[in-house]
């Protein structure tokens, strides 16, 4: 594959999941303009180093770990630290066994430390499967799956509920 | 909100802005021309103009501000910007530049692009406010124009300016005309003023359309082709082109016109072979 059919291939792959990023962007910093930043950043960052992405199949998770990247970059570099303490995540939450209808699960997701975040925006929002969000985080699908159980024990998620890991 | 896939469709519900298209393809585009080409032809043409009209510099400074952005000064002819208009609202945003042709002898020539460079961007200009005016009565949107040029060709003997224009609305729309000035001989080449006669129309038109189809084959692109609706049959008799600084003859497509909107505008540089026979004379094409 040549750099120019490279290029086109991810410029291709870009404009037809756009949407999808930018709703994953947005996740991060929750307004409008930081997530057309983010994605604006995260297109100049692939397609200058067009060099590094190896094979075609790896154009989504390559792009994908560019956006995860950009955007956890902007929200350090810009002090908006979505993640709080387990106070916080403990008041959006129900007590243990206290299921009650209307706490807002979406928010305490938003509140959860990276890199748990993440993986469950990943895997449960964008349906991505353990071994990519594996290689978008360089890191062995083992230790992905123990964050993910981590994760949904900090959310407090009924595993019973149909929890397709 | 009890579970994750009451999350979820919280998280697919986050709205898409219209401006996400443009941005994209905006970006995409940015991050193209870094990796192509030929700024560096640039780099020398803004030192030498720096140098050059230092002292129109000091004799007029209404001047100074058009002068930071002459693009290329290779003889006489020049190509200067002489008016930037910039809006900015919040969701409407318009900027025009507009250039100006010095240096030929030819002063009917000379005013005919002066004048239709200032009444283009007038007219973009007011259709612009009327625009605005209207979608702010109508409760909104997003809006915005640019218009740029860029001197595509300098030699000795040939000018080669292209107006290009961006509109804006849900998504972008990018649109050029060259004008093709035989600074020698002070003439406006038009595409017919080439050929012998119209045959042009047609040779033209097939070549494209094989060129097309060879690279669908090839490339990952994408092509409006007759079996489409609305699909590519034939150039126009006025096709905007413009001739290359080694003369060659190249055919330009507004955005949409012969492909997807995510090709942007595509051109054709048509192999000297293909039309030798119908050319009047190799002099501008070789």
């Amino acid at each position: 594959m040549t750099n120019k059919e490279k290029f086109q291939l991810v410029e291709n792959y870009i404009v037809e999941h756009q949407n999808d990023y930018y709703r994953l962007a947005f996740s991060y910093v929750k307004n409008k303009e930081n997530a057309l930043d983010i994605i604006q950043d995260s297109i100049y960052k692939a397609l200058n180093s067009i060099d590094r992405l190896e094979e075609e199949r790896y154009i989504k998770t390559w792009f994908y770990r560019i956006v995860v990247n950009t955007a956890i970059d902007f929200i350090r570099k810009h002090g908006r630290m979505q993640a709080m303490d387990d106070d916080i995540l403990h008041s959006l939450l129900p007590e243990q066994h206290n299921l009650e209808k209307d706490y807002d699960l979406y928010e305490a997701i938003d509140h959860l430390n990276e890199p748990y975040k993440t993986i469950i925006v990943l895997r449960f929002f964008e349906d991505l499967k353990i071994d990519e969000i594996a290689e978008i985080q360089s890191e062995n699908s083992n230790t992905i799956k123990t964050r993910l159980y981590a994760a949904l024990r900090k959310l407090r998620i009924n595993m019973e509920e149909k929890v397709e890991l | 909100m009890k579970n994750l896939q009451d999350a979820k469709q919280k998280y697919e519900e986050i709205e898409i802005p219209e401006e996400l298209n443009l941005i994209v393809k905006r970006s995409i585009k940015k991050a193209k021309r870094k990796q192509n080409k030929p700024f560096k032809q640039w780099g020398i043409g803004f030192v030498a103009a720096a140098t050059l009209f230092i002292t129109s510099v000091n004799v007029s400074p209404a001047l100074a501000h058009s002068l930071a952005s002459v693009p290329v000064v290779g003889s006489i002819v020049q190509v200067v910007t002489v008016q930037e208009i910039k809006i900015a609202e919040d969701n409407f945003s318009a900027d025009i530049t507009t250039p100006n042709v010095t240096g030929l002898e030819n002063k009917e020539l000379l005013q005919m692009l002066n004048d239709k460079y200032i009444s283009e961007n007038k007219a973009l200009y007011e259709s612009f406010q009327k625009k605005m005016e209207e979608m702010k009565v109508a409760g909104g949107g997003n809006y915005a124009v640019n218009a740029d040029y860029e001197v595509v060709t300098d030699t000795d003997s040939l000018l080669v300016v292209a107006n290009r224009n961006l509109e804006i609305m849900a998504s972008g729309s990018e649109s050029a005309t060259y004008d093709n000035i035989d600074k020698e001989q002070e003439l406006y080449i038009t595409l017919p003023s080439l050929f012998k006669d119209d045959s042009y129309i047609q040779i033209i038109s097939a070549y494209i359309k094989e060129e097309m189809q060879r690279q669908m084959a090839n490339e990952e692109v994408v092509y409006f082709l007759e079996e489409d609706e609305d699909g590519f049959s034939s150039i126009l008799s006025d096709q905007q082109f413009y001739i290359t600084a080694d003369n060659k003859l190249t055919i330009s497509f507004d955005e949409y016109e012969v492909a997807p909107g995510y090709m942007g505008m595509v051109t054709f540089e048509i192999p000297t072979e293909v039309i030798r026979d119908i050319l009047i004379s190799d002099y501008y094409i070789k």
